[in-house]
């Protein structure tokens, strides 16, 4: 157990180091969501209460985290490709230490992310600095888990040019289903309904919510904390199937 | 003492046999080259016995454990550089001496030993703080042929060690793996002649996925009747006579 943890310890600072040493991925990670938060509020915070620094700035935290999903991928996909991955199955680490090793490395970014995000949020609307704060982070951990978990089933399934592609979709969707960018009370119930089945809009719903204050134990935190850890299980379990899979590949 | 017994090993991939039946014995400490044309099986042999792919039938023991039946226990014992260079890109050559050590269980001592003795080796030291994707070829394929020592294994496995690299930076290599003879049993795999011919102490000459002859050089000259071993490799794999 411990020579397991020494070995998780090993494989997350050799990720999180090549996460961090690449301009593009902080870009996208941290430049890309912080220059959309600032001038999306500027622009139209008077215009619609979307935008209002309450609901931009969780929702920001969590549109940020769908970058988790191409980077992990690209990660993971390099390594494989590169036979960086194969040298290191020739070690006794088990897929599990690897899978927790890719996890572990992104949540100091995410934590990074969250922290910049509210507290660049807070500047503009000092009411966020509240201890309804600390459920809010708290539960953006709990919304990252689901991307990195995607992203690295993506980086076990595809190769690193269809990583970009197959990652998107993730973007796309946490960032035209999850009601953040456009009011969506007077949308069909068609989309309506997609929208509430699948996780981008309730992990935004999620941390929002519990920054705001919930008015509906259920409806506003319970419901979408459970679709969201259920689409994290799961994700997490077919990445780690799918990453066996590759390593015991004949 | 044999360090790698193998026992009629085969690798069968949907219609194509990779590996037909391959029986042989490596002595410890010895060199032995595995050469071949593309596919003839060299490079799945070599994974097979690194536990990287699973025999379809047959056996191998490396000091008497099964690659089988026991591959935990062979982890540690064995490491591989692959065809492909593999290091972490964005670490520097320090770093990444530093990562696999942490990975096989090293203490900070047993590191610190570790990496003196690989930039004794290999000459590291002058490039260890640089990014290893940023080396040029032959820095990043010696730099990944040290990874496979950071484990001190008893056996390695080189797979086309020297593939792509010029002929300046392939002496250089040369002269590193010579170094290492003796002190631990190595499997090499190779297109090159002169390379098995300089390096080894036997060769096997595969095709098609059977092993067509294994002995020393001059064994091989004496089966072919050939003076070098690119006319003898030619005759044993276009002659069609098994020579093993």
């Amino acid at each position: 157990m411990r020579e397991s943890i020494r070995r998780v310890g090993t494989l997350t600072a050799r990720n999180f180091k090549e996460i961090v040493r690449d301009p593009i991925s902080l870009c996208f990670l941290i430049g890309l969501p912080l220059l959309m938060e600032i001038l999306f509020y500027f622009l139209f915070h008077k215009m619609t209460a979307q935008f209002e620094m309450k609901y931009l700035a969780p929702g920001i935290v969590v549109f940020s985290q769908a970058f988790l999903t191409l980077f992990a991928g690209l990660l993971i996909s390099v390594d494989r490709v590169s036979a960086f991955l194969v040298r290191l199955y020739v070690s006794k680490a088990r897929s599990s230490e690897f899978i927790f090793g890719y996890a572990l490395a992104l949540l100091p970014v995410m934590a990074a992310q969250a922290l910049l995000f509210f507290l660049v949020g807070g500047l503009f609307d000092p009411s966020l600095f509240s201890l309804r704060l600390i459920p809010a982070v708290l539960l953006s951990f709990v919304t990252s888990l689901f991307f990195i978990a995607l992203g690295i089933l993506v980086g076990s399934l595809c190769g690193e040019r269809a990583v970009g592609g197959v990652s998107s979709i993730a973007i796309s969707g946490q960032s035209l289903l999850s009601g953040m960018w456009f009011p969506i009370n007077d949308m069909g119930g068609g989309i309506l309904l997609l929208m509430n089945c699948l996780p981008f809009r309730n992990a935004t719903l999620l941390v929002q919510n519990a920054l705001n204050g919930a008015q509906d134990l259920w409806a506003d935190l319970l419901r979408p904390l459970l679709i969201v850890l259920a689409y994290t299980v799961a994700a997490f379990v077919a990445a780690i199937l799918v990453f066996r899979s590759r390593m015991k590949a004949k | 003492m044999a360090a790698i017994v193998i026992d009629q090993l085969r690798k069968e991939y949907r219609d194509t046999v990779a590996v037909d039946n391959l029986s042989l014995t490596i002595e410890e400490g010895e060199l032995f080259s595995l050469l071949g044309v593309n596919g003839a099986g060299k490079t799945t042999t070599v994974k097979m016995l690194a536990t990287l792919v699973r025999p379809t039938s047959g056996d191998a023991a490396i000091y008497g454990h099964s690659i089988t039946r026991n591959a935990d226990d062979i982890k540690g014992l064995v490491d591989i550089s692959t065809q492909e260079t593999a290091v972490a890109r964005k670490l520097t050559v320090e770093e990444n001496i530093r990562f696999y050590a942490g990975l096989s269980g090293q203490t900070a001592v047993q590191t610190r030993e570790t990496l003196d003795y690989l930039y004794n080796a290999f000459e590291l030291d002058q490039v260890k703080n640089k990014a290893a994707g940023k080396l040029s070829g032959g820095w990043q394929r010696k730099l990944s042929i040290a990874l496979a020592l950071v484990t001190r294994p008893k056996v390695l496995f080189l797979d086309e060690p020297t593939l792509g690299l010029d002929v300046l930076a392939r002496r250089e290599l040369w002269n590193t793996i010579r170094s290492l003879k003796g002190r631990m049993t190595i499997i090499l795999t190779t297109h090159y002649m002169e390379e098995a011919e300089a390096l080894s102490d036997r060769i096997g000459i595969m095709k098609a996925g059977k092993l067509l002859f294994a002995g020393t050089k001059e064994e091989l000259f004496a089966a072919t009747g050939k003076a070098d071993v690119e006319n003898a490799f030619i005759e044993v794999v276009t002659g069609g006579a098994d020579h093993a």
